[in-house]
């Protein structure tokens, strides 16, 4: 039965969901209120700045009217990126809650109709807010002479910025089950997608900065300020990172839309899964291991061609100009290498274990696959299906993070920084080991005992022994060792040893560095075992699971 | 070429649904021809949300089959979407639409035409089930009753070939009850075959042509009212004859009667447990006035609906 589709996902004018939020959302006293507001206090900012800009300092008269840009780039990123994803978020938490939803999953349109509808849909009204800001901006950019090629870049990424921060919104109003949980975590997730994690590109992971609208603004001000300052920023800001990957340049606003893209794309293709089948993973196991690999392929791109310069070094940045008036050239110091690689480490560790997470098929869905393979008469799982066991793909994306992280630790300290030091190629196989381990005890501790085993797990194995380590760490010198053993215990620490034990520079106190070795290889061997007597545990429960159903 | 009526409307094969070591529905095959009013009646926990769920594509179930007008819900879901009519319990509204903007919207996801032809259409479902009034009301302030039928109006909208109804009476006033019999009834005539599920056996026996007992996942019986009596060897009736002069023991010739189990006298009355048809009961009654007892009333009282679905429950219980 072939029927013309209600709307294409791309007629948004046309799309149900769309014009629903429009109705509901835009209702005259709402609406009016809320642009009214909008426009009292971007006509405020705009003429308050402006007359001072204009009376109290000496500017030419662009530059007078530039001055109120940035104050009001700040109000239109509030509106767009704080109230319109709380909106989407919200919006989509409340269409669950009410118990609408099962409605709009019985429309006849396709998923990505439905996702469309909703991500412009829901923040209508952030948008209209949006618009009534709009005059005043064009006031400054057009009578402050500021070049079409800067706002231009600037609000391409602010629009790529703001459909990927409302699809993160809707995406935790989708997977999150308590309304309240549901808000905390989506303004939680925004928090540290966008502000916290960002910070790791201090650290070396640039990468993370390009999920923000940061890098393209920095680039913006020369001209959204007034000449005297926006030169001064320009001058600081190219002594700075700047968009590289691998041995390409980038404007940053490119690579801003070309980072973000494809955090866009699998959040849109989670929650199409989700549209179309509600307790579907919410990515596919080819997909969860491409984005993996994706993303280690960013890191770096990003970090390496910034070694040779120094810009990768956190110190470099935030203590430059204070080496230059010391008469002293900066150097990068051992430790901040070692915790740029500590930071690598472990940030792909945990998106390593969020991704298994995704994939992992619990008990019920496992039983079911087999169930319905069973009435087929068919001996195995298909392998890339939801039910199917994801152990494979979780090994494939441990081996992938390992090496994109020897990679890293290669590249930073057989660097001209470093003379004397080595990472060999040799050493890989140890930070493979490691990454694979701890990713394989998370996805079957998952697999055999389900969600709530791995919370406890966090809680006593992996926090509290860190915890534990930290305090006896600063009660006593000679309790460090013992503080090394017990850290040890956190499969988060393993990565940690692994690095201390097998680099030259790490210049840790002596009792430290004698512990080390052995608490590595300890802990190393603790977990090793751990998870091939869990591999064979879960081997024969999926056997005997088989042969049950 | 086979007409629609060969066609069964709701065709059902092997569905099972699990929920890890519990199975909600266990290997049911039902057929359901078209233009029947269907009910699902089952104690809790007998399956029927689930077995609505995986009809209304909400839901994949373990394995199986279900093809609603000749489209298959389990691989055209977006075809299935357009004959599927879907009515949950508690049936939902949303809080921030009026209830004609929440008929035009759905009117327009399923395509009923242009803005006018969508507003007509849920014009003519509003007056259907008697809310034209409340058209500029909000959804959230209509009572429980009212919010029962905006969301049948909303059902009714695409005019569905299946329409697929989860207690739908619940909630109703017995006025609104008797209004939902005959729309459910005109929808009927209309060519729509509706399967609906309740707990108010007596209505769904007075809604349905047709109904199926479920309980933990199995199907006990389907046909008619009276066939799924029998099926569940539930035939049984109790007789009692008020004769005119009062009687201290029962006739030989009652006890000894074909399809009388079991007889006693009861407050001067007699007490029978009559296993017979309704032919054998007309002869009982006819045999007592030729053998000359003179009776004052004859009732005939079978076990309810309610004590059926009971006995099924305390059955599958203990099984």
């Amino acid at each position: 039965m072939n029927h013309p589709p209600i709307c294409r996902a791309w007629e948004l004018w046309k799309n149900p969901i769309f014009l629903r939020y429009c109705r509901s959302r835009l209702r005259p006293t709402a609406v009016s209120v809320a642009c009214l507001l909008t426009v009292m206090i971007a006509g405020f900012m705009f003429q308050m700045i402006r007359t001072i800009s204009e009376n109290r300092v000496d500017l030419s008269e662009s530059d007078v009217e530039r001055t109120p840009l940035i104050p009001l780039l700040i109000l239109q990123s509030v509106i767009l990126f704080v109230l319109g994803t709380a909106q989407a978020s919200g919006g989509m938490t409340a269409e669950r809650d009410e118990g609408v939803i099962d409605y709009q999953r019985l429309l006849p349109m396709t998923p990505a109709a439905k996702v469309l509808g909703y991500l412009f849909g829901l923040p209508i009204r952030e948008y209209v807010m949006f618009a009534f800001t709009l005059p005043f901006v064009i006031w400054g950019i057009w009578f402050g002479n500021v070049p079409s090629h800067t706002w231009l870049s600037l609000y391409g990424v602010m629009a790529s910025t703001t459909i990927l921060y409302h699809l993160t919104g809707l995406l935790t109003g989708t997977i999150v089950k308590n309304r309240r949980w549901a808000f905390l975590t989506s303004i939680g997730l925004i928090f540290a997608l966008y502000t916290v994690i960002p910070q790791a590109a201090k650290f070396g992971l640039v990468f993370f900065k390009y999920l923000t609208i940061t890098p393209t603004f920095e680039e913006s001000v020369r001209y959204l300020t007034p000449s005297n300052i926006g030169d001064t920023w320009e001058t600081g800001r190219r002594l700075l990172s700047q968009a590289k990957f691998f041995n390409l340049d980038f404007s940053e606003a490119v690579f801003t839309y070309f980072s973000q893209s494809c955090l866009i794309i699998t959040f849109f293709v989670m929650l199409c899964r989700r549209w179309k089948d509600a307790d579907a993973h919410l990515l596919g196991k080819i997909w969860a291991v491409g984005f993996y690999a994706w993303v280690q392929i960013l890191l770096l791109g990003n970090a390496l061609p910034l070694i040779d310069s120094g810009k990768l070094f956190p110190t470099q940045q935030f203590s430059r100009f204070s080496y230059m008036m010391r008469g002293k050239s900066w150097e990068p110091s051992s430790w901040e290498t070692i915790a740029m690689i500590l930071v690598y480490g472990l940030l792909s560790l945990l998106f390593l274990w969020v991704l298994s997470g995704i994939i992992t098929p619990n008990f019920g869905t496992q039983i079911n696959g087999w169930r319905r393979a069973n009435k087929f008469g068919r001996k195995r799982l298909p392998r890339l299906a939801d039910e199917s066991n994801s152990t494979g793909f979780v090994l494939l994306m441990g081996i992938i993070g390992g090496a994109g992280w020897f990679t890293f630790t290669h590249m930073l300290i057989e660097s001209r920084w470093f003379p004397g030091h080595f990472a060999l190629p040799s050493l890989a196989g140890f930070f493979i080991l490691a990454m694979i381990t701890c990713a394989l005890l998370h996805q079957m501790l998952l697999e055999a005992k389900g969600g709530r085993a791995v919370f406890l797990s966090i809680i006593f194995l992996l926090v509290l022994p860190l915890m534990v380590a930290s305090i006896l760490m600063g009660a006593s010198d000679r309790l460090a060792p013992l503080a090394v053993w017990i850290g040890g215990i956190s499969p988060l620490s393993l990565p940690a040893l692994c690095a201390a034990n097998h680099l030259t520079i790490t210049e840790l106190p002596l009792n430290i560095s004698r512990a080390i070795p052995g608490a590595y290889i300890f802990w190393q061997a603790v977990y090793l075992i751990t998870v091939i007597s869990l591999t064979k545990t879960l081997w024969r429960t999926r056997k005997s699971t088989k042969e049950l159903v | 070429m086979s007409s629609s009526h060969e066609i069964p409307a709701i065709d059902i094969r092997d569905l099972r649904v699990d929920y890890e070591h519990f199975t909600a529905v266990h290997d049911l095959t039902l057929k359901v021809p078209a233009g029947e009013v269907f009910g699902l009646v089952g104690p809790n926990g007998a399956g029927k949300t689930s077995t609505f769920k995986v009809l209304a594509s909400l839901m994949q179930p373990t394995y199986g089959e279900v093809i609603l007008s000749g489209v298959d819900v389990l691989e055209d879901k977006e075809a299935a979407r357009r004959v599927i009519g879907y009515m949950p319990d508690l049936a939902p509204v949303p809080r921030d639409l009026k209830c004609g903007e929440f008929l035009r919207f759905y009117a327009r996801a399923h395509g009923l035409g242009n803005a006018k032809q969508c507003a007509e259409r849920a014009d003519e479902c509003l007056e259907e089930v008697a809310l034209t009034d409340h058209k500029n009301h909000w959804c959230h302030k209509l009572s429980r009753g009212q919010t029962q039928r905006l969301v049948l109006a909303k059902t009714m909208l695409h005019s569905p070939k299946v329409l697929i109804l989860d207690e739908p009476a619940s909630g109703l006033d017995p006025l609104a009850r008797r209004e939902l019999r005959s729309t459910l009834r005109k929808l009927a005539s209309q060519g729509a075959t509706i399967f609906i599920s309740s707990h108010i056996l007596t209505e769904l026996a007075e809604m349905c042509t047709s109904i199926c007992v479920m309980s933990r996942g199995k199907l006990l019986a389907s046909g008619t009212v009276d066939q799924v009596r029998q099926q569940l060897g539930d035939d049984s009736r109790s007789i009692t004859v008020v004769p005119l002069h009062v009687l201290t023991t029962v006739p030989d010739w009652i006890q000894q009667f074909n399809g009388v189990a079991d007889a006693r006298i009861d407050s001067g009355s007699i007490s029978l447990d009559f296993l017979g048809d309704d032919e054998a009961q007309a002869n009982l009654l006819e045999e007592m006035l030729r053998r000359g007892l003179r009776v004052r009333s004859f009732t005939e009282k079978r076990s309810s609906y309610e004590e059926i679905l009971i006995g099924v429950a305390e059955r599958s219980r203990l099984s």
